[in-house]
């Protein structure tokens, strides 16, 4: 029962990058610190290095953890000077007792007038559910914090970027696609996002939503209280992706520069995810993600990566996850809704999938049956989001379902026959039996040829927007909307 | 005629649930603006009507309203054939159709929590 917890620390919280991440409660509850989830920051991944809690004991519990929590909170700031800015994450320990914690980081701001701390009231036994947690973290925020801090607003075009975690890179994929729009991104929430940027998103003209499951509750009190309009968006894909960047353009009166950068990134990478495409036709898969990659893949990966969807499932997802997930799917797709063990078991036996995209805890059920997975939550070899890394799902796809390990395990040596006069059977030799390569096969198409690390070097990229700057969007009457 | 008619509303509904996101909000009150808002602008966009961009959130109905449109018109040629009183009647008829489907016959029990 952490699971509003996780919901609101690991999921939310925690890929804040700048921000010491101090968990109140007994140092178990630090056990699961989701750091493999990589969401990775462009400041050497300070969030990820560390864990932070405070170690509630039994006597805490009786006497109480107050003076306990204000000496964790000023130990901590001292132990990395570099660091101002502190999220504290409530548990079933310290709710149950009572403990005080905003008046406890009142105090300690009012002594450390540098600092800055921001307290989550989201234990675990407050439901069952990780989104509960998200929706706490996101009201918590915005009533605390945002509009204490005043950004600089360097551009006309001013956004938030909302619902993306950096998972591999993701959020600075799609960073690096608005800022050669000429855009402004005033945070990130909260994927490599920085926590004063977050206080000040209140300046911003416009809300791109990614994740509706997590982060639109943010989005809709922007709207209320601020009248910040929101806009989703899908990020997945070459077709929504475009889609999207030309949505956003187009609130700004930035047609022509995200029509360029779609026409360069689709010739660049089409012809490598047409490579997949052709080799992944008809596979079939099983899409059973969190929340968002229900309705992000459902359509998406059938149309341009050619598998066949033929079930979709999702543990926290709410009904709004499903009216959109089963909207997208194709027919005859099984949508499970909130499965246990045995009913994914029972799929797999039925349905007979190819592939299983899924978070590691039922991938590990799902590798014991033999089928390929493909940890779809933290990723295999991200980021997915943009065209190239659309390109690298295909590419993790490909290489899972055509894996020569599947041919070698399923061999038990203690009974079976092993071959020694032959080898197992490389990808390609299983994948292109019938590829022939023709005009619609063209010898231009090939796997995958970007770098391993793609993200890196978009750190500290120089956008030259100052042209741009000279227009400004318009507000009025338009005919026939083009 | 009627039945051509229902059957053309299906294959937009179609598109709008495959494509599009904006009809799914989280409240029964916000879809019902959204339906609204992009709905209509779509109309007036194929009506080739003026269309009103006054605020920030006008703006963003009517860029979906623009990408919706082109969708319409590049996956439906029959679209282009019909005369505009017979566009307005079918995207009176799409509005009523999404309506029932994300708002008044949908299950989603959350469209009617009072808070977001």
């Amino acid at each position: 029962m952490r699971l509003r917890f996780l919901g609101a620390k690991h999921v939310i919280g925690a890929p804040m990058k700048d921000v010491i991440h101090l968990c109140h409660g007994p140092v178990g509850c630090t056990y699961d610190t989701w750091h493999t989830k990589r969401y990775i920051s462009d400041n050497d991944n300070f969030q990820l290095k560390y864990a932070w809690a405070t170690d509630m004991k039994e006597k805490h519990v009786v006497f109480g953890a107050e003076k306990l929590l204000k000496q964790n909170i000023i130990d901590c700031f001292k132990a990395f000077p570099d660091i101002k800015r502190m999220s504290i994450y409530q548990t079933c320990a310290s709710a149950l007792i009572g403990d005080d914690m905003n008046a406890v980081a009142k105090k300690v701001m009012e002594e450390m007038p540098d600092v800055d701390i921001f307290v989550c009231n989201a234990p675990g036994f407050g439901g069952p559910s990780q989104s509960g947690g998200h929706h706490k973290i996101n009201i918590a925020w915005i009533d605390q914090k945002v509009g204490t801090f005043e950004p600089e607003v360097t551009s006309k075009y001013v956004i938030n970027y909302v619902g993306d975690y950096n998972i591999q890179g993701d959020a600075e994929i799609m960073l690096d696609y608005f800022q050669r729009m000429g855009i402004q991104i005033l945070s990130t929430f909260t994927g490599n996002g920085s926590y004063d940027d977050l206080r000040g998103m209140h300046r911003a003209q416009l809300n791109v939503l990614e994740c509706a499951r997590s982060a639109e509750y943010i989005c809709n009190e922007l709207k209320k209280r601020y009248g910040i309009p929101r806009l989703d968006i899908d990020g997945f894909g070459f077709e929504p992706l475009s889609v999207s960047l030309m949505k956003v353009a187009m609130f700004f009166g930035l047609e022509k520069e995200a029509k360029a950068i779609i026409d360069e990134e689709t010739a660049r990478w089409r012809p490598e995810l047409n490579w997949y495409e052709k080799r992944l036709k008809g596979k079939k898969v099983c899409l059973w993600p969190g929340g968002s990659k229900l309705w992000h893949w459902a359509h998406v990966i059938e149309e341009e990566i050619g598998v066949k969807v033929v079930s979709v499932y999702s543990k926290f997802g709410h009904q709004g996850d499903f009216e959109k997930g089963v909207a997208r799917c194709s027919e005859g797709a099984l949508a499970i809704d909130d499965p246990n063990e045995l009913e994914g078991l029972e799929a797999m036996e039925m349905l007979k999938p190819d592939i299983i995209l899924t978070g590691v805890r039922p991938g590990e059920v799902v590798k014991k049956a033999r089928i390929p997975y493909m940890n779809i939550h933290a990723y295999h070899n991200g980021p997915y989001k943009g065209f190239e890394g659309w390109v690298r799902l295909a590419r993790d796809i490909y290489n899972a379902i055509y894996s020569p390990i599947h041919q070698l395990s399923g061999l038990d040596i203690s009974k079976d026959e092993r071959p020694t006069d032959k080898g197992f059977l490389t990808r390609r030799m299983i994948s292109d039996v019938d590829i022939i390569e023709d005009e619609t096969t063209p010898s231009s198409e090939q796997p995958y040829t970007g770098e391993y690390d793609i993200v890196s070097k978009l750190r500290g990229k120089i956008y030259s927007s100052s042209q741009k700057q000279e227009k400004e969007y318009i507000i009025g009457v338009v005919q026939g909307g083009t | 005629m009627e039945d051509l008619m229902k059957d053309k509303i299906e294959q937009l509904v179609d598109y709008i649930m495959k494509w599009c996101l904006w009809q799914f909000h989280s409240r029964a009150w916000d879809r019902e603006k959204q339906n609204e808002g992009i709905l209509t602008k779509t109309m007036q966009i194929l009506c080739e009507e003026p269309v009103e961009l006054e605020t920030p959130t006008y703006r963003c109905y009517w860029v979906d309203a623009v990408l919706l449109a082109k969708g319409f018109k590049s996956t439906y040629p029959w679209l282009a054939m019909m005369e505009k009183k017979d566009i307005k009647l079918l995207m009176k008829g799409l509005k009523d159709r999404i309506d029932y489907l994300t708002i008044t016959g949908s299950l989603n029990k959350e469209l009617s929590n009072p808070l977001y």
